[in-house]
């Protein structure tokens, strides 16, 4: 029972307390790609301990001095070993923490067919309708509301509205298709996918909530951190700004779309003060010690189950 | 399958233009006008058209003439709801540049676009 309750407890911790930690902390908007690693991190360590704590409390105490080789066997590391007290309970005993793992696992495959599908449907419209630029290297939709987005994927597109390419400037203009293409480089729509599966699975889960809202803030500003490599502060602030306010009602080109508009989080305003604020990455060693956390944080359970077992 | 999409494209851009119900002898007039297409490709693909709903057809005569089942702005505005997140299945499969915003955001915005003008003029 040691060994389960060491894991739920951990799993309380992954699932309740660090979300919150990480949200009130400053770094995560400093190293944005670093932060999207710790979330997925926290995410799959999670998923495992969960897995692991079931494992422990299905399987009786009796069997805990088994518990290194059935980790072992669960993990697909040691197949053809022989397992001691394999009885009738080695069937749940694996079942059940199995399908604890397999159910986000599935969600996410499940996710990434929906959006796959989506964009594909979507893809198919838009090669009709929309004219495709060489020069921009994207496809110009002929529709009054500025806006830019892309289509992750095997065949992507970047898309830019006629209003857009009206209200921005040339430099404006190159500053968010460079946004857009980070994006698709970066593969940001598969992140997505994993923390909306996540967030489907565990809906009462702190976690999986803040896990899902903030990586979508901080692929975009990836994304443009990635933009501004290239492309002045200036230009990607106040593109942000001319769109955001080409949006809203009454504002801007004064185009209400459907009014149907309705507030969003404070993200780009949170976005745009951080573009101009010339504040310094944190140095790429700190960044690099950060990612190996994020990337031994799913072994973190099992090394937690293992130790009562081996004592 | 390229070739496919295009000459689809083709066929839609003279059909939203023209916006009245059209032979496919008139469609491949106008193309041959521009490069030599077999009358039975282009048959072939309005019929294609046709059965993935993009085109309607009635029989006039002895021909089928063809018709948009929806205008290029239809299409168009719902990519646009689409991608901007206002219609009900709302998806990370479309990603865009900055979320909608009510003008209470837009004057923060301005307010720290602003500050920042000033802090590099100073």
């Amino acid at each position: 029972m040691t060994a389960a309750l060491a894991l739920g407890c951990y799993a309380a911790a992954v699932g309740v307390v660090a979300p919150k930690a990480l949200v009130r902390s400053a770094w995560p908007y400093r190293a944005p790609a670093v932060a999207v690693a710790v979330w997925q991190g926290l995410v799959l360590s999670f998923t495992i301990a969960l897995a692991l704590t079931t494992y422990h409390l299905v399987t009786p105490t009796w069997h805990l001095h088994n518990g290194m080789s059935g980790l072992l066997r669960f993990c697909g590391l040691t197949f053809d070993a022989p397992i001691p007290g394999t009885g009738p309970l080695g069937v749940p005993a694996v079942a059940v923490p199995a399908s604890v793992a397999l159910l986000p696992l599935a969600r996410f495959g499940h996710e990434l067919l929906r959006a796959r599908r989506v964009r594909a449907r979507h893809r198919g419209v838009l090669d009709m309708v929309g004219r495709h630029s060489a020069r921009l290297r994207a496809t110009v939709l002929d529709h009054d509301t500025p806006a830019a987005y892309c289509l992750p994927g095997r065949r992507p597109r970047i898309v830019v509205s006629a209003g857009a390419l009206r209200l921005l400037s040339p430099a404006q203009l190159e500053s968010v298709l460079e946004h857009e293409r980070a994006h698709i480089a970066g593969r940001h729509h598969l992140a997505l996918a994993a923390t909306e599966a996540f967030a489907r699975v565990f809906r009462w889960l702190p976690l999986a909530r803040e896990a899902r809202a903030q990586t979508a803030l901080l692929l975009e500003m990836a994304a443009d951190d990635r933009a501004l490599r290239r492309h002045p502060r200036q230009a990607l602030a106040s593109a942000l700004y001319t769109m955001a306010a080409g949006h809203a009602p009454g504002g801007g080109t004064g185009h209400a779309h459907g009014g149907a508009l309705t507030a969003s989080g404070p993200g780009a305003v949170v976005r745009l003060r951080r573009m101009l604020d010339a504040r310094r990455r944190p140095h790429p060693a700190l960044c690099g010690v950060v990612v190996t956390v994020a990337a031994g944080l799913p072994l973190l359970p099992p090394l937690l189950g293992c130790a009562p077992g081996m004592g | 399958m390229r070739r496919l999409g295009e000459l689809e494209a083709e066929i839609m851009d003279r059909l939203w233009a023209w916006q009245r119900p059209t032979t496919v002898r008139e469609i491949v007039d106008d193309i041959n006008e521009h490069r030599p297409v077999a009358y039975t490709t282009v048959m072939t693909v309005a019929s294609i058209l046709y059965n993935k709903g993009w085109l309607l057809r009635a029989k006039e005569g002895r021909a089928w003439v063809y018709s948009p089942v929806r205008s290029r702005e239809e299409y168009t505005a719902a990519l646009m709801e689409d991608a901007l997140g206002t219609s009900e299945d709302r998806s990370a499969a479309l990603t865009h540049f900055v979320e909608q915003m009510g003008p209470e955001e837009v004057s923060a915005l301005r307010k720290a676009l602003r500050a920042a003008g000033r802090r590099t003029r100073a």
